[in-house]
């Protein structure tokens, strides 16, 4: 079918009088993948994506798609489909007039119009729905009939703006399935914007995390989770976040530095060299969250549901050397080498076999 | 069984007073109308008797019963029309992004405000041959005096006016209400599709403000018999009834002319227009109305 289009943005800012919502943005969607925007309320993402789709100005900075500026360029002359949060749908139009709305505007003959409302139909299920009105859809069925909108235009690019975010738990984990086949089917470009990272990890080729109105990283999901670039990054990816706390609870003589450690990579070892006393467990059946003091500072940590822990008990923790990640307390940047103290952290590890309590809690 | 009739006595008791205040004012006075129009008109010590349909008879002998019947029927085309399209105008116009929107929202609804009685001294002034602001405009284009309001061509006219300019205002209010409920997005979507302005307006939004103007349209056909204040002020239905409409005729007929049997059988006339009129457009409109 068709074939994405790459999108380019330079320099990109956008300001309402006073308020700044986009400070210089430069990020490169490749074509044909899957790229989430991510990132918290009121970090631009939105409106990032508003202006892929014309319907906001730049204030400053390029547009280009497929190569072309389209920075002055009206929305529908940009190649792209558009998937509102509120699905947008038009309430006194029956489903299959929904889909057909742009085919309508373009004048498109009647047999040709047709054929393109049964194959999206057929595609997502709506063929027996395609008499009723929006209001006598539920909420995963409206879903469709935007998304169906946006396959009958047959254009390079689909933009779609917190889709999910007014479906159930249940239906959301399905439409997440089904969103990701389709753009893998049409090879389009797919530009997603979320605040949920678990749509992000899960979907995405390629995340862009934003925050305040800057990028604070590129990269795959993989990328993102395993490497963070900054301190928000860490914090803001995985569930439950990454556990951060200054380098002196850990005994290391250094002020300047944060240390983040992943939950599931901080493990109970006899030997480890990080001494911690259990705060409230959390059990989650599989498994159960403990929060270790360190110092006056606190770390998640994820061990099995099988191991019981007592409250106030001293325990002893190490974690591989890989997965210590250190960084720049004043910046929030991340530290490309460990400094040499923190060779201590990690070198006594002795890999102790998980759920072994006895063994590894001194009373 | 005690308790259920003790529960109708209890319902019966709470509508009574509501109830009892619209039978004697709405249903009451209506019923009455209707009686009286088959009655002769009671003066002195003769009292009224029945006179069957003689009244109507009167009524289709009439010829200042069809001119002001006619004179309503002009009324009403242009001033239906002309309102709903210029407040739907103004509704959009003021529905957007504008500099000094709040300004021009109240400017608009201005004639609404003010009382149709000081509403008609205004336009007095404004069709006043010589010295009336129409006049002194045209008379900067060299263009001879004219009497808006004494000639028969033009006396009628000029009420309609008047009465466009009062009730779009009106109008526009429920045009701007309607919306400011329809979702940005919308718009947003058919701007994606390339569709015009003239294409949404038409496919989406006319069809959406359906309620809101089919609300307005019965509003302005009731209006249109209702709206006759400023031709007590203006014309007085003058000159040689040119500007004479059913209400205010049956008002000459009532209290100046004191036949009031005659018109209440006016009356029961035009009550009888006004429901075939409201009927007509529930059922033309209805299935063409999308409900949200």
């Amino acid at each position: 079918m068709t074939t994405g289009k790459s999108i380019m943005l330079r320099g990109l800012r956008k300001a309402w009088g006073e308020t700044v919502s986009l400070k210089g943005i430069d990020l490169t969607i490749p074509e044909g993948k899957f790229t989430t925007i991510l990132g918290p309320s009121g970090c631009g993402k939105s409106t990032t994506l508003r202006i892929i789709a014309g319907l906001e100005e730049v204030s400053a900075g390029t547009v280009e798609i497929g190569g072309e500026d389209v920075t002055s360029r009206p929305a529908s002359g940009r190649d792209i489909a558009m998937v509102f949060q509120s699905y947008a749908l038009f309430p006194h139009l029956s489903v299959a007039e929904n889909i057909i709305f742009g085919l309508r505007v373009r004048r498109m003959g009647r047999a040709e119009r047709d054929a393109k409302l049964t194959a999206a139909a057929d595609m997502l299920g709506l063929s027996y729905l395609l008499d009723r009105k929006p209001s006598q859809l539920s909420g995963g069925q409206q879903q469709r009939v935007a998304l169906g909108r946006a396959i009958v235009a047959e254009k390079s690019i689909f933009l779609m703006d917190e889709p999910l975010s007014n479906l159930d738990a249940k239906l959301r984990a399905e439409m997440r399935e089904e969103i990701r086949d389709l753009q893998k089917r049409l090879g389009v470009t797919m530009v997603y914007v979320t605040h949920d990272q678990v749509e992000a990890v899960t979907m995405a080729d390629q995340i862009v995390l934003m925050n305040q109105g800057e990028i604070e990283q590129i990269g795959s999901p993989r990328q993102i989770y395993s490497r963070p670039e900054t301190l928000f990054t860490a914090k803001f990816i995985g569930t439950p976040p990454m556990g951060t706390c200054s380098a002196r609870a850990l005994g290391i003589a250094r002020d300047d530095i944060t240390v983040g450690i992943r939950p599931e990579a901080l493990v109970l070892d006899q030997n480890g060299p990080i001494r911690a006393r259990v705060g409230h467990v959390e059990y989650l059946g599989a498994d159960a969250m403990v929060e270790c003091r360190v110092g006056d500072e606190t770390l998640p940590c994820r061990i099995s549901g099988r191991t019981e822990l007592t409250l106030g008990a001293t325990i002893r923790l190490s974690v591989a050397r890989d997965d210590l990640h250190a960084f720049d307390s004043a910046s929030g940047q991340r530290l490309d080498t460990l400094p040499p103290e923190f060779a201590a952290l990690s070198a006594a590890q002795t890999t102790a076999p998980l759920g072994s309590h006895a063994s590894s809690t001194e009373r | 069984m005690e308790t259920a009739r003790r529960q109708w006595i209890y319902a019966w008791l709470m509508l009574s007073p509501a109830m009892a205040l619209l039978i004697l004012f709405t249903h009451y006075p209506a019923v009455q109308t209707i009686v009286n129009s088959f009655y002769s008109t009671p003066r002195g010590r003769r009292k009224a008797v029945w006179i069957g349909l003689d009244n109507y008879q009167t009524l289709i002998l009439d010829d200042v019963f069809w001119k002001v019947l006619m004179n309503n029927f002009w009324y009403a085309v242009w001033t239906i029309p002309l309102s709903i399209l210029l407040s739907l105008a103004m509704a959009l116009w003021v529905n957007d992004k504008i500099r000094g929107r709040g300004f021009l929202r109240m400017a608009y609804f201005t004639p609404t405000v003010l009382p149709l009685i000081a509403v008609a001294n205004i336009w007095l002034f404004f069709y006043t041959p010589g010295f009336g602001l129409i006049d002194q405009i045209r008379g900067l284009f060299g263009l001879a005096e004219q009497n808006w309001m004494g000639s028969p061509d033009t006396a009628l006219y000029s009420m309609i006016a008047v009465a466009i300019w009062k009730e779009a205002g009106f109008f526009m209010i429920f045009y701007l209400a309607a919306l400011q409920t329809i979702p940005p997005s919308l718009r947003e979507a058919a701007d994606i599709e390339g569709a015009s302005r003239w294409y949404y307006f038409r496919r989406v939004l006319f069809p959406l403000l359906m309620p809101t103007t089919l609300f307005v349209s019965i509003n302005a056909v009731i209006n249109s018999f209702r709206l006759v204040d400023h031709i007590f002020v203006m014309t007085e239905g003058g000159p040689n009834n040119a500007s004479s409409l059913l209400l205010f005729y049956i008002y000459e007929v009532a209290f100046d002319y004191w036949d009031t049997a005659y018109a209440a059988t006016l009356t029961v006339v035009m009550i009888a227009i006004l429901i075939l009129l409201a009927i007509g457009q529930f059922f033309l409109f209805d299935r063409k109305v999308h409900y949200k």
